[in-house]
């Protein structure tokens, strides 16, 4: 990582990306002794397990005894879970690995004096260079490290918090006097990349007052991620409620072991996704509502994750936004519709219209639209357009259909559509109804 | 040339169990691998091994040390010498008047257990797992016909196996990465009675793994509950300075995760004060004083234990997180790796993977 050579140089930079170790895992080949100087069903012969048994266990014994100076361990079970090969002993990171957008990075700097007499007067700094801006991540100057002897080392820990993408150079300074009383200047810098760890997909749909926003995460980094929380921050205005499957059924309480294992929300790395369904209301009444519906910015998504021991990650996405022609400047009620729908006989259906935004609206034409995969069995009776006149600022106006039905059973009345005739504007604001069409 | 003495019933001492098996078994304590090769391979050319047991058993150590040096297509070719596993030849009941009134298999378990391994560390993990599984079933076949016949000495060895296998499993989705399915396998353990504090620890160090701090902090919770219930005679495994330090690191990991080294040193020096030879206590104990910038310090408590306990910290892990520090250390780490790299050789058992020196 580092790109400049010391040769003239007395001191010089290691530097190790101290980001949290990791548990080692090795299944290795241990085994109990039982299983490797008797046959494997020599215990079904009782005079043998009762004879074997003392030797075997006092076998196993010695070797789990602290004063055991042998390398029995390496090839005996103590336990049965050593097995696994997972002790909980820890590993520093071996290599620099991936770095992501949210992370924080850390590292350890060392500057070592390799040569054979005294610097002095060392003064050091770190600094992080992106495109956009250099960071000061450490300067000695005002506490100065003074000297390093020959062979020794003075250590610090930086740490920053990534928030830009692209590539990183972490510039590691010093000036120092040298044997020779001579003043040195020592850059090193060492270089990285920085890269999303996830994407963002949403999904906006409106079903009459309530917005449902989809969000779905996909985790595209190299190691699993632990999704701690994923909060929405809505917009003004505007509320959000998680929908989440009851997953009572899925949390294991057991008494007997008192054990919890609940399981967690793991994106599997290169690709995973997970899901997150909100549903978002209006908060306040009124013009503020309009305004809110107008304006297409639902809110922001707060993802925090962890990784490795609980390394953590957090990220904002920008403005989600939402569909601002799918708010409902018209709507349209059914408010009656005879019990008694006989075939071929003309009814009322009673509906209506009301204007939710803040200017006039209209004047109007109803129509039952034609286009359509299914033949019609519920059409106008009469005039096949229908006339409403403007309707103010939020305001509404009654009207009736004259209706009728050419076919027995249950039918629909479907694909009503109401027509600005000022703007041009066509509203299709109202779902299918289902009549039952009796016979004479 | 002898008559071949009888087996006996009377198993005094190792070598009433098998030919000079007290030798092979000093050998493997001693991590003399390659002297176990030789002594099979005489013993074989000899014709010194005269029952089918002492064949069976000097096979397995065979395929063992070749395993353990990293031999591993010489083992798997020296396994396939076998007929299948269940073959008659390696039944008690085959030789009567070598075995009188002894029936079943004579096959030691390792043997099945190494088969299934092999196949992973030689790169082919889909049949190795797939042995494993065939494995964990023949086990539980095994169990209940043994509490059919109460067999009750039998069916206590065939459920630790059953157990042994289990955990072999957890270790190799582990290495893998797939977690949810390890929680699944410790969760079925769990429901099975295996719930012991040294298991549902390791549930601990998943959870941590992945991130869930909280399910990890929920583990370690239960575990120290069993100690503080003084359920000990449960688990014979641990003695008591063992449970505590298990309580002790697992705190210690739980400081490590929300940066509070210092008492996280602190919960390791008490395991260490009780148990000096505690190794993973002293592993993660440098490590965290290197994350406290003390450098120095981490090397030293790395170096005093190879030097005090070196049958204990010999361990390939420790070794390499000794070369990152040294790397760290030191401009001309070379040197300072070659003569850990010498003393290594002088002390170090036939199966130590000195590639970890990265000299």
């Amino acid at each position: 990582m580092s790109t400049t050579p010391q040769g003239i140089h007395s001191l010089a930079f290691r530097v190790m990306r101290l980001c949290k170790p990791s548990f080692h895992v090795e299944p290795p080949f241990r085994l109990d002794p039982s299983d490797l100087f008797v046959g494997e069903d020599i215990f079904d012969d009782p005079l043998a397990a009762s004879n074997l048994s003392p030797l075997l266990s006092s076998h196993v014994n010695k070797s789990t005894d602290s004063s055991d100076m042998t390398f029995a361990n390496r090839f005996l079970l103590h336990h049965p879970s050593d097995a696994m090969g997972f002790s909980g002993l820890l590993v520093l990171p071996q290599s620099f690995g991936a770095i992501y957008l949210g992370e924080t990075f850390c590292s350890y700097i060392s500057i070592n004096n390799s040569s054979n007499f005294e610097v002095k007067d060392v003064i050091i700094k770190a600094e992080i260079q992106t495109e956009r801006e250099r960071i000061l991540l450490l300067d000695t100057s005002k506490s100065p490290v003074g000297t390093i002897h020959a062979g020794g080392h003075y250590d610090f820990i930086v740490e920053h918090d990534v928030k830009e993408l692209g590539a990183y150079t972490m510039v590691c300074t010093a000036l120092y006097n040298d044997g020779d009383g001579e003043r040195k200047y020592l850059p090193q810098f060492f270089k990285f990349v920085v890269a999303n760890p996830l994407s963002v997909r949403t999904k906006v749909r409106t079903v009459k007052e309530t917005t449902y926003l989809e969000a779905c995460i996909e985790n595209h980094t190299k190691s699993n991620l632990y999704v701690d929380q994923v909060e929405f921050e809505p917009a003004p205005h505007w509320t959000a409620k998680i929908l989440k499957l009851m997953n009572s059924i899925l949390q294991i309480t057991r008494q007997l072991g008192k054990e919890i294992v609940k399981p967690p929300i793991l994106v599997r790395s290169g690709g995973g996704i997970h899901n997150y369904l909100y549903q978002m209301k209006i908060s306040s009444p009124g013009s503020e509502q309009v305004k809110a519906k107008r304006s297409s910015i639902l809110g922001k998504l707060q993802i925090s994750w962890r990784t490795n021991l609980g390394e953590p990650g957090r990220l904002q996405t920008q403005q989600i936004l939402g569909n601002p022609s799918s708010c409902k400047e018209i709507e349209l009620q059914v408010l009656g519709i005879p019990s008694l729908i006989i075939l071929d006989k003309p009814f009322s259906v009673h509906l209506n219209l009301t204007n939710h935004t803040d200017s006039e609206l209209g004047p109007f034409e109803v129509w039952l639209s034609k286009n359509s995969a299914h033949e019609k069995f519920v059409m106008f009776n009469g005039l096949q357009t229908m006339a409403l006149p403007a309707v103010e600022a939020f305001g509404s106006t009654d009207f009736h259909l004259n209706v009728v039905a050419t076919k027995l059973g249950v039918q629909r009345i479907s694909g009503l559509i109401v027509f600005d005739t000022k703007e041009k504007k066509t509203f299709e604001p109202l779902a299918d109804v289902e009549i039952f069409v009796e016979s004479d | 040339m002898d008559e071949p003495s009888p087996p006996t019933n009377q198993f005094g001492s190792l070598n009433d169990v098998a030919h000079e098996l007290a030798s092979l078994e000093d050998l493997a304590s001693r991590g003399s691998w390659r002297s176990i090769l030789d002594k099979v391979s005489r013993a074989r050319s000899l014709n010194l091994l005269s029952n089918p047991h002492d064949h069976l058993i000097y096979l397995t150590y065979n395929v063992l040390a070749l395993s353990k040096l990293r031999r591993f297509a010489d083992a798997s070719t020296d396994l396939d010498t076998l007929d299948d596993f269940n073959s008659h030849y390696y039944k008690y009941e085959t030789y009567p008047q070598l075995y009188p009134n002894r029936s079943g298999s004579m096959l030691p378990f390792s043997l099945r257990f190494i088969h299934a391994q092999l196949p992973i560390k030689l790169g082919n993990r889909q049949e190795g797992l797939d042995r494993f599984y065939s494995l964990l079933n023949f086990i539980r076949q095994k169990i209940k016909e043994k509490e059919s016949n109460n067999l009750h000495d039998s069916v206590k060895i065939w459920k630790r196996r059953e157990n042994f296998v289990l955990n072999c499993l957890i270790g190799h989705h582990l290495g893998d990465k797939e977690f949810i399915l390890c929680l699944d396998l410790i969760k079925d353990m769990i429901n099975r009675d295996y719930l012991d504090p040294l298991l549902v620890s390791k549930l601990g160090y998943i959870q941590m793994q992945i991130g869930d701090i909280e399910g990890a902090k929920g583990s370690f919770n239960h575990v120290e509950t069993m100690l503080n219930e003084g359920k000990n005679d449960g688990y014979s495994f641990l003695s008591e300075v063992q449970f505590k330090n298990l309580v002790n690191r697992n705190k210690a990991l739980v400081y490590v995760v929300g940066k509070d080294y210092v008492s996280a040193v602190r919960e390791y020096e008490e395991c260490i004060e009780r148990d000096h030879t505690d190794v993973v206590a002293i592993n993660n104990k440098a490590l965290c004083l290197m994350y406290l910038r003390d450098l120095s310090d981490s090397i030293k408590v790395l170096e005093n234990a190879l030097e005090r306990v070196p049958t204990r910290a010999l361990n390939e892990t420790l070794v390499v997180n000794l070369c990152s520090m040294y790397e760290l250390a030191y401009v001309n780490h070379s040197e300072i790796k070659r003569t850990l790299n010498n003393w290594i050789v002088h002390v170090a058992p036939d199966d130590f993977d000195a590639s970890c020196i990265r000299v």
